[in-house]
């Protein structure tokens, strides 16, 4: 059997897996990813709920074995151009791929917390968001993180938001910040941790257990209201403004720290290729396939894939499994 | 009612069978983000009577949803109508114009 | 020249007389019910302003400029103006030589209404002589202008665009009887003069129809049907007139003097405001200016159709048309006659009844501690949703070292404009007098405002004794003009947003800019200073939702992209969250702009 080339754009964990699974299958994928490192997000997260795996090792587990895939790093893509045959795709280190099957896995990127100004990320001093406490909780190192002893997360940062131009739900986020909840519980045991929510929507297996344990072990505290506003005083004390709804009482509370739980938005590169290969999108950005239930993979386009975040929100599994349904698909419709 | 010679104490409970709710499907009608609400709590919590009162916008308008038209909504008298619910509301309620038509559907003058 | 007849009179004449007679009766009793309408103190003072000499130079100049060369459409467009003034002052001039000739040739006859208006009909030549071919020439050429303007018209009808307007109004029933009967009447003026031209004689524009269809027109069958037409077209223009747009005419000859006198509209549809709303030609230039318009489900809500159903005392649909409005002023801004939309959607709002039963004895515990200090800086309700504001303030104040406290840093009570804007200028009155009585208590010399809805209220409604009033805009130029704010140029490109209140409401347009040019450079935007485009954010709409609010930013901030700049800049919090939502351009605050200025100190 010729060794058919597949494209798959973008190295974060559906990438990998999609040119892994692709390669088993008997294909040449070449992996294009835009940062000097394969990865993605995943490269900046600390640990993976539920269990706490870290990421780092999930990472190297899935670049570990690479081997028949070619990967191509510090790549930009300059053009793609559909024929018959297939598509040719220009990047721009001036080299040019050609294949008949394009999978792209372009993922989300993080909301940008300072889009939100009543909260004050990058005004006040103590305001850090989750990627930012990811990237603590491996290096043990960030100024705005001094002992806290009190301290806030706030869920739906971006999410569930029409002022932020996001009105989806980011669904990793809410199991996210119990996780981190207690993470920062367990480095500062003295600490008393507040999780600011609208709805909790914990979804997955053993997530109810996280939560559970993140009560009774950690004992986070949960107030059912979103946080409306921050103000800090001079000693760079934060000020929280919230309903607790389920007393009906507004509360405002004095934090030494507040992590916001940044929603999930469309990757950049989502948004330039949905335009560049005229995938339609939804209201929210992200890629709509040609059939939301029973082809979730795939585009209107024939030859056009794409799998993990670029279509929604979604865990590393849910986005592996996605992955390994892709590469199926793609093999299906190369041995047609 | 079957009488049984002796009554209880009035109960907590809410009658939603028993609902009159055509006042507020008139609000609805008014106002069409009167359903809108998650009950966040954002209007509440940064409400600038607030500070000064218990006036909480989206308790007032549960209750009137769930029937009960006498408890919150002469909260509404202290509103200053400033605008600032309708700033931080996350489901973008048009909150000025719903605190208006409440007014003018329940008539909160006379309590 | 003599008289063809010696009745000097012709049963064709009867419908203009009647229509003539018809305008004038309705007008009469127009004025008076306006006079009526008015307060004893408005009428006085408009009295005593018809007999100042300098108001009556100024009532006669506006009304030549306003209601016969239509100056502010010249300005607006000159397609545009000179379509109006062609056909408003060459009818006039018809008119007036109209008059002159009668009174030069038939003196006895200057009494009747119709004889200077079918002076052509009645006249016969007997020799040619210079003074006779002056008005034939005269006569001819205003004739040639008005026909000028009518084709224009017509043309405006098909493709507004070429007038520089994207949307014309859409008219009413009376309005096209007027409209069409308008159009008719000087076509037909011409082939009637064109009949009777071998007669009674004409000029380059009558003579040539006459001899092109010489048997057939001086047949004096055809003659008097041709102007029993001409007569009938102005008939039916008479009477269409009060019920259509085209009551503009005689109405803006008494609006005029009510605006010099200074009147204030009290009532939506009464006195000043009837003749206000009399006066509105439907002209439509208000249908483009409305933000609004950005949305065509909008486009029926703008004023020229706010007028009309005030005209038709239409409640239900002037409470919803009004409640929807931002309150932006622009169509003032635009209109050609200064109509006083704003304050007659006031009025209307205040009118509303809503049953709130607001009550804000609850303030009697407010007492922040202001302490004593030169300048109080009331941040405003919205301004603690946008940080930024406070901190760039409080970087720019301490630099210049100025002594000053916030004095709702606790939370504060409302300016009252909000409450104003929502018609309830009763109830705002607690709330003014609370903050008045905290800042006079403070001993502060000026009171700081950094948002552009607080600011004109704090001008308009507040009387503070011995205490300045200043918007950031002006206090911080003011301290850069002085020399006690230093800040650094650099390359930036800012594109300036001239809030709705700030600039329109309070007339604030240089301050801003000319402090934001000593930090950076200014980008300007498409429309700007009173032409502005509101935001879409604005608290003056009680009714538009969120969704439909969007399509209102996105075109406010497209029209500030216009020079490509790297930061939008606003001086109001409402205009800065409302640009944000849809902005690709950072949107900045006007002292976050001027912080820019601050750190590239070295």
């Amino acid at each position: 059997m010729a060794k058919d080339n597949v494209i798959v754009i973008g190295g974060g964990p559906c990438g990998i897996e999609v040119s892994r699974n692709l390669r088993d299958l008997g294909y040449t994928p070449i992996l294009l990813e835009q940062q000097s490192e394969l990865g993605g997000h995943l490269r900046l997260w600390d640990r993976l709920f539920p269990e706490g795996v870290e990421a780092r090792k999930i990472l190297k587990d899935l670049t570990s074995d690479l081997k028949g895939v070619k990967w191509f790093t510090d790549v930009n893509i300059e053009s793609i151009h559909k024929s018959r045959k297939g598509y040719t795709v220009n990047v721009d280190t001036g080299m040019s791929f050609e294949t008949k099957a394009l999978v792209v896995t372009t993922g989300f990127k993080l909301f940008p917390a300072e889009r939100k100004q009543e909260y004050g990320y990058n005004i006040y001093e103590r305001v850090i968001t989750n990627a930012d406490l990811e990237q603590y909780f491996h290096t043990r190192k960030d100024p705005r993180i001094q002992n806290p002893k009190t301290i806030g997360f706030v869920h739906c940062v971006g999410s569930r938001d029409e002022k932020a131009c996001n009105r989806q739900c980011s669904k990793v986020c809410c199991a996210t910040a119990v996780k981190q909840a207690s993470e920062i519980k367990e480095l500062f045991p003295d600490a008393i941790v507040y999780c600011f929510y609208m709805d909790l929507r914990l979804f997955g297996r053993s997530y109810e257990d996280m939560y559970l344990t993140a009560q009774k072990q950690y004992g986070v505290r949960f107030i059912r209201g979103r946080v409306s506003e921050v103000s800090e005083d001079i000693d760079g004390k934060l000020f929280v403004k919230a309903e607790d709804t389920l007393l009906g009482k507004p509360m405002k509370m004095k934090l030494d720290l507040l992590v916001l739980m940044t929603g999930i938005l469309p990757g950049e590169s989502t948004t330039q290729l949905s335009e560049m290969l005229k995938i339609n999108v939804g209201e929210d950005g992200f890629f709509t396939p040609r059939d939301t239930i029973l082809e979730p993979c795939r585009a209107k386009d024939a030859g056009l894939f794409m799998a993990g975040a670029c279509t929604g929100p979604k865990t590393i599994p849910e986005t592996l499994s996605e992955a390994r349904a892709t590469a199926i698909q793609v093999h299906k419709y190369l041995s047609r | 009612m079957i009488d049984f010679g002796y009554t209880l104490s009035k109960s907590g409970t809410l009658k939603i069978e028993n609902l009159d709710d055509s006042r507020f499907k008139a609000l609805h009608k008014l106002e069409p983000d009167a359903y809108k609400c998650i009950n966040c709590g954002s209007c509440t919590a940064s409400c600038s009577a607030g500070v000064f009162t218990e006036l909480s916008l989206r308790k007032i308008l549960l209750s009137l949803q769930r029937g009960d038209e006498k408890d919150y909504i002469n909260q509404l008298q202290s509103c200053m109508l400033c605008g600032k619910c309708m700033l931080v509301c996350p489901r973008g309620i048009n909150t000025r114009h719903l605190i208006l038509s409440i007014s003018k559907i329940y008539n909160t003058v006379d309590r | 020249m003599r008289e063809r007849f010696l009745v000097g009179f012709d049963p064709f004449v009867l419908p203009f007389l009647l229509g003539m007679a018809f305008v004038l009766t309705y007008c009469i009793i127009g004025l008076i019910k306006v006079i009526l309408q008015l307060s004893k103190a408005d009428r006085r003072k408009l009295a005593v302003s018809l007999f100042k000499p300098a108001n009556a130079w100024k009532n006669l100049r506006d009304m030549f400029c306003d209601c016969l060369i239509h100056v502010k459409l010249w300005k607006r467009n000159p397609k545009l103006g000179y379509m109006h003034s062609s056909i408003a002052f060459g009818w006039f001039m018809l008119i007036v030589f109209g008059h002159i000739e009668t009174f030069i040739f038939v003196p006895k006859k200057a009494g009747l209404f119709y004889y200077p208006i079918f002076f052509r009909y009645f006249m016969e030549m007997e020799n040619y002589n210079l003074r006779g071919s002056f008005f034939f020439f005269i006569m001819d050429f205003f004739l040639l202008v008005v026909l000028s303007g009518i084709v224009l018209a017509m043309y405006k009808r098909i493709r507004s665009r070429f007038f520089g307007m994207r949307r014309t109004t859409r008219l009413s029933i009376t309005d096209r009887v007027g409209l069409y009967s308008l159009w008719a009447i000087f076509p037909l003026r011409w082939i009637a003069e064109g009949f009777t031209a071998g007669i009674a004689g004409g000029s380059f524009m009558t003579i040539p129809i006459n001899l092109l269809l010489k048997n057939f027109m001086s047949n004096p069958e055809n003659i008097t049907v041709a102007w029993w037409l001409y007569s009938i077209a102005l008939g039916t223009f008479m009477f269409a007139l009060p019920f259509s747009r085209y009551m503009h005419i005689p109405a803006e000859i008494l609006l005029i003097p009510m605006k010099n006198a200074g009147l204030k509209v009290y009532h939506p549809r009464k006195g000043f405001s009837l003749a206000q709303i009399y006066t509105c030609p439907s002209c439509g230039v208000c249908i483009d200016a409305c933000p609004m318009s950005a949305s065509r489900q909008n486009l029926k809500d703008t004023t020229v159709y706010l007028v009309r159903q005030i005209k038709r005392n239409n409640a239900r649909r002037m409470n919803a048309m009004t409640d929807k409005c931002l309150m932006c002023g622009k169509c003032q801004e635009v209109c050609q006659i200064a109509l006083q939309s704003y304050d007659i959607r006031m009025r209307i709002r205040e009118r509303a009844t809503y049953n709130v039963g607001l009550k804000y004895d609850y303030l009697d515990s407010y007492q922040p501690e202001t302490g004593k200090c030169k300048v109080l800086y009331y941040a405003g309700c919205m301004s603690s949703l946008t940080p930024v504001t406070g901190r760039s303030i409080k970087k720019l104040l301490d630099t210049a070292r100025i002594n000053w406290t916030q004095m709702d840093a606790g939370g504060g009570v409302c300016c009252g404009r909000p409450l104003i804007l929502a018609g309830r200028r009763n109830e705002a009155a607690a709330l003014i007098e609370k903050n008045t009585a905290v800042i006079e208590s403070s001993g502060a010399q000026i009171l700081l405002v950094s948002c552009a809805i607080c600011y004109r209220v704090f001008k308009e409604e507040y009387k503070l004794k011995g205490i300045k009033v200043m918007h950031y805009t002006e206090y911080f130029n003011e301290l850069m003009e002085e020399g006690r704010l230093k800040l650094n140029r650099g390359e930036l490109r800012y594109a300036y947003h001239d809030p709705c209140d700030l600039g329109r409401g309070c007339g604030i347009y240089d301050e801003p800019r000319e402090a934001l040019s000593r930090v950076g450079i200014i980008a300007p935007a498409e429309k700007e200073r009173a032409m502005s485009v509101c935001c879409g954010g604005s608290v003056g709409s009680l009714t538009l939702d969120f969704e439909s609010r969007a399509p209102i930013t996105e075109a406010s901030v497209q029209n500030m992209l216009f020079s490509n700049p790297d930061r939008i800049v606003t001086a109001c919090p409402l205009c800065l969250k409302t640009f944000a939502l849809y902005s690709p351009v950072k949107v900045v605050d006007f002292a976050e702009a001027l912080c820019d200025g601050l750190e590239k100190k070295s």
